[in-house]
């Protein structure tokens, strides 16, 4: 009973964990733990930590430093003592050593706390990158690997212990909330490891062919990997469906639909937790790997309910998109001809007065797309004659022309040659005058299309 | 919870103590006729606590009062009459420029340099020595020049 009266002195979810130690003394002040001599102690026996340390930033070369830099190492001092505090059962124990030890001591003790972090935190980080999931996607990797070095080479645990200095571009799938320095970075490193020791039970191909699902681009996105994958895994299962290849179709998506349509949170709950079970068993998931995805739950609750709604439930649970596949059209622009040749033709059509006799030369002694092309750019051409000479052309030619001469923003229209931005505003003409079903033919075609000059 | 870095500035323990300690460098500097009564000593110590707030700038320990009284008070332009107005220039100008110097420079350096052109180039011309000098060695520290380098400034004619 004792011990539960002592426990509930300082609500614990009162303290904040960025700045522990100021919410500790603050929260111990309002409930009459400390006095105001105490609290003022403390205070004073801070900023003479802060006077040390500001001599060792300065290598006792100066007596004095700018606000902001003793501010820097002054909040540093506080997070260190912060992190031992941590480390105490209860806040009253936490208290308890304040009162006891000397500031200085704890601050010590701290100092030592970080340093075992970082350790841990560097083994951790080689370990992971050791299992790193083989993936294209440029933020995962440079982010674990370059980015966190980043941060072991610019962290300095006796002034700035506080900053993490690096941006860790790479979303983990629980954010990391409320913690700063070394603590920040181990937690996410953590979070990371729980992803990877899931995700790696898939292969580097069905992943990609999954994100591939995602977004063809993923590569270039900034994602988090793991949360597809678990998702898909969980919607796998519970479709019945190869979980090992994370294999959904779309009579899989209908089915999971059907299920969760109607169904309670608590139902979709029970459901998605029968799931988690069962990669559990499947995958044989150590325990912090389970907790991680368990807490995850109750967002993909949400994900799905929206999902329902919105009939979007295939962006939940991805199906795997192979683009390897998909058929490529590849298009020959031919060989040029004879220069001498080609300026006797550029003459010839030049001297022409009307447009069909332009038409006629060119039918007559252009045989590859390479001359027509530079015969477009060459010939000072009237919109007329080009327009012309575009309805002459198949759709896969005019498909061609508008993929190596598409319409580009006025910026980078600077970059052209008068005659190619004249083509340019040609094509495009030509465009807007089909049928809107041809012009969205001719767009995607111009995706799809391979060129080869 | 507030940690008000400034008390260290503001303490009026901390006052005291440097009150006393420029009052007892005055058995140093009667041998040049220079002294400093309490009145002016806490003037001295004022100017101090204003001239790190100006600059956003906070001391910890001795503080500079003291040795600069100890490097200037053989100076041959300084006397009885300007002594104190001196040493509040002199502490305004240094902690301006240890900000200017981006902290590049340790506190006996700059006020040894501050001491060589206050005697030296500068005549006892405090315009020349913080307008000129100290300048010109904010640039130089700032740009990885040495102290003393000085650029070509001089126009045909000869003048600055």
């Amino acid at each position: 009973m004792e011990n539960i009266e002592k426990f509930s002195r300082i609500d614990r979810l009162k303290l904040n964990e960025e700045h522990y130690f100021q919410s500790l003394l603050e929260q111990a002040y309002l409930i009459g733990l400390l006095s105001e001599d105490e609290l003022e102690k403390i205070q004073f026996d801070c900023l003479a930590i802060l006077a040390r340390r500001a001599e060792q930033y300065n290598n006792g070369d100066s007596s004095s430093i700018q606000v902001e830099a003793a501010q820097n190492i002054l909040t540093s001092i506080m997070f260190t003592v912060g992190l031992y505090l941590k480390t105490c059962d209860c806040p009253d124990d936490a208290i308890d050593a304040l009162r006891k030890e000397k500031l200085e001591t704890l601050y010590l003790y701290g100092r030592k706390q970080i340093d075992k972090m970082l350790n841990i935190t560097k083994l951790l980080q080689g370990r992971i990158i050791n299992d790193l999931i083989d993936t294209p996607n440029i933020f995962y990797g440079s982010t674990i690997a370059d980015g966190i070095n980043g941060f072991f080479k610019l962290y300095r645990q006796d002034f700035s212990a506080h900053e993490i200095h690096i941006t860790a571009d790479y979303p983990t799938y629980h954010e990391v909330c409320g913690l700063v320095g070394i603590e920040f970075i181990k937690q996410y490193l953590e979070n990371i490891y729980c992803e990877n020791s899931f995700c790696n039970h898939f292969t580097a191909d069905c992943i990609h062919h999954l994100l591939c699902g995602y977004h063809e681009d993923y590569q270039n996105l900034l994602i988090n990997l793991f949360e597809p994958i678990f998702i898909t895994a969980l919607g796998c299962v519970i479709a019945h469906a190869d979980v090992s290849n994370l294999k959904l179709s779309f009579a899989d998506i209908d089915y999971l639909t059907r299920i969760f349509k109607g169904a309670s949170n608590e139902k979709t709950e029970l459901i998605l937790q029968s799931a988690l079970d069962e990669l559990r068993k499947l995958f044989s998931l150590p325990a912090y790997t389970l907790r991680y995805m368990k807490k995850g739950l109750p967002k993909i609750i949400s994900v799905i309910e929206n999902a329902i709604v919105l009939n979007t439930m295939d962006r939940v649970f991805l199906i795997s998109k192979y683009p390897e596949n998909t058929p490529v059209l590849s298009f020959s622009f031919g060989d040029k001809m004879d220069d001498e040749l080609y300026r006797k033709i550029i003459d010839e059509i030049m001297q022409s007065q009307d447009t069909s006799t332009k038409i006629k030369i060119i039918k007559e002694n252009i045989y590859s797309f390479a001359d027509l092309e530079d015969i477009l750019l060459d010939a000072n051409l009237s919109a007329e004659d080009v327009n012309a000479v575009l309805h002459e052309l198949t759709p896969t030619e005019i498909v061609a022309l508008i993929k190596k001469h598409p319409m580009l923003q006025e910026i980078e229209l600077y970059n052209l040659r008068e005659s190619e931005v004249l083509l340019c505003n040609y094509l495009n003409d030509f465009l807007i005058a089909l049928p809107p079903q041809q012009q969205i033919w001719i767009k995607k075609a111009a995706k799809a299309i391979d060129l080869i000059d | 919870m507030r940690f008000e870095i400034a008390l260290f500035n503001n303490n009026a323990h901390i006052q005291k103590q440097a009150v006393n300690e420029v009052l007892k460098y005055n058995d140093l500097t009667s041998h040049f006729g220079l002294e400093l009564t309490e009145k002016q000593a806490i003037a001295l110590v004022e100017t101090r606590i204003f001239a790190l707030k100006e600059n956003g700038r906070i001391e910890f320990g001795g503080g500079v009062i003291d040795k600069l009284i100890y490097k200037f008070c053989d100076s041959p332009y300084i006397w009885a009459n300007n002594y104190e107005q001196i040493l509040h220039d002199l502490i305004e100008t240094f902690y301006y420029y240890k900000n200017e110097t981006l902290d590049l420079i340790s506190d006996d350096d700059l006020i040894n340099y501050m001491k060589t052109a206050f005697d030296g180039v500068c005549q006892g011309s405090l315009e020349l020595l913080s307008g000129r000098e100290l300048d010109r060695l904010a640039h130089n520290m700032r740009y990885g020049y040495a102290p003393n380098y000085m650029q070509d400034e001089e126009d045909e004619d000869g003048e600055y």
